[in-house]
């Protein structure tokens, strides 16, 4: 062969990686499952920060909400209720949803963590 | 004779070995990243407390369309026996009572053709205490209205007493009126308490069936069960393969046990197993068949 294939070939070869990887990453990518809640849209996490607010409400237990909210792992609760607020404030969310969140984040971030 | 053209083969080839370089490279050694995904695929135990978190939602707002909408996330095909499973194995390992109560209070509330039943929140205190607290109206201890409640907006015109010359209308600014929460309704009556015996079932079986004011199994109905020294609690529903209202308990024969609905209801006292005879003459412990029905 001329170097001129060589080169044909090569470049081939670089195509077919590429087509690979976009169709394992883009087109088909895996099916996940069993995922964590750190995966979640930020719709859900904002929601299910909005759950622990309306449950803080009644139940005035910010150990338990911060628990609640320890599935989204590293982050601290209060920062996790922070980005909910966030969301919620520039995503249309009732006035009344953002204050039960914004109660949430103002509690958390005046516990301890203590008991 | 013109030569072969081998590079046309060989850049095939060479395109086939990157498309495959490629998928196990995106599929196996690096595949992308789970980002923005949706509840349903989360893992079992998380599953598990988005349920919980949900049911502690509702427990505090009554608001049973957004918990519904909540549970839809899921993607469980039904959610109540989720719900079911999920309070009784949050029982058996020993979690939060209220929480396990919350959870099954929202099963309860799904499977009550969706009409809204809060979960009580207070703290559950002995089994006499119970049954008092649930004579009681619910409106001191229930949780506030949800704020997204679906609201009436009752704009009432609101008459002025007249002036001697003029009569003035006030036409006020409309006040939401808050959807009232549902009160639990009556207390279950027993209506029914049968021998059973059937050599099949385990000895000292107590069934117990739950139905609603229109003959419907209720399932996540709290059962209390107390004898002398001892007590338990536990859910109609878990047993769905039998019926949605069902539950059961193995009594200890020769030990008098009372059954009541930890919602309110009749207390059955005075329950043993008891005595029955084979057809081959051999004597064993039947079981009891107790109804409970809303009035």
């Amino acid at each position: 062969m001329k170097p001129i294939h060589w080169i044909f070939v090569f470049i081939a070869l670089l195509i077919g990686i590429g087509a690979g990887l976009a169709y394992g990453w883009v087109i088909d990518p895996v099916d996940f499952f069993d995922l964590t809640p750190d995966t979640l849209r930020a719709e859900y996490k904002a929601d299910y920060v909005l759950m622990t607010a309306e449950a803080y409400r009644l139940e005035q237990d910010p150990g338990l909400a911060a628990r609640r909210l320890a599935i989204f792992g590293a982050h601290s609760p209060s920062s996790i209720a922070a980005d909910g607020l966030a969301y919620a404030r520039s995503n249309g969310f009732a006035d009344s949803d953002i204050a039960l969140i914004q109660e949430l984040v103002t509690a958390l971030q005046a516990w301890s963590g203590l008991p | 004779m013109r030569r072969f053209p081998w590079w046309i083969p060989v850049t095939l080839l060479a395109l086939l070995t990157g498309l495959g370089l490629g998928l196990v490279y995106s599929w196996v050694i690096s595949p992308a990243r789970a980002t923005d995904t949706e509840p349903a695929i989360l893992r079992a135990d998380f599953k598990e407390q988005y349920r919980s978190a949900i049911a502690a939602a509702y427990a505090a707002t009554g608001n049973l369309p957004r918990a519904q909408a909540r549970l839809a996330y899921l993607g469980d095909v039904d959610p109540v026996p989720a719900l079911n499973a999920q309070a009784q194995r949050m029982l058996a390992s020993g979690e939060s009572f209220q929480q396990a109560e919350q959870v099954a209070g929202l099963a309860l509330a799904l499977s009550n053709n969706g009409t809204p039943i809060p979960t009580e929140t207070a703290a559950i205190g002995p089994v006499t205490e119970i049954a008092s607290n649930e004579t009681t109206t619910p409106t001191s201890t229930l949780p506030p209205p949800p704020p997204d409640v679906p609201i009436v907006l009752t704009g009432t015109a609101e008459t002025v007493e007249p002036e001697p010359t003029q009569a003035v209308v006030i036409q006020v600014t409309p006040r939401p009126t808050r959807t009232p929460v549902p009160a639990f309704g009556a207390p279950f009556k027993s209506t029914g308490q049968d021998t059973v015996c059937d050599p099949n079932l385990p000895d000292g079986l107590l069934q117990i069936i739950v139905y609603n004011s229109r003959r419907k199994q209720m399932a996540g109905i709290e059962i209390v069960v107390t004898w002398d020294g001892g007590g338990e609690r536990f859910f109609t529903g878990f047993k769905p393969e039998i019926s949605d209202g069902y539950a059961d308990f193995i009594m200890t024969p020769n030990i008098a046990y009372s059954v009541q609905l930890a919602r309110g209801s009749d207390i059955v006292s005075g329950l043993t197993a008891p005595a029955c005879q084979a057809s081959n003459g051999e004597s064993y412990f039947g079981g009891i068949k107790l109804t409970f029905q809303q009035p």
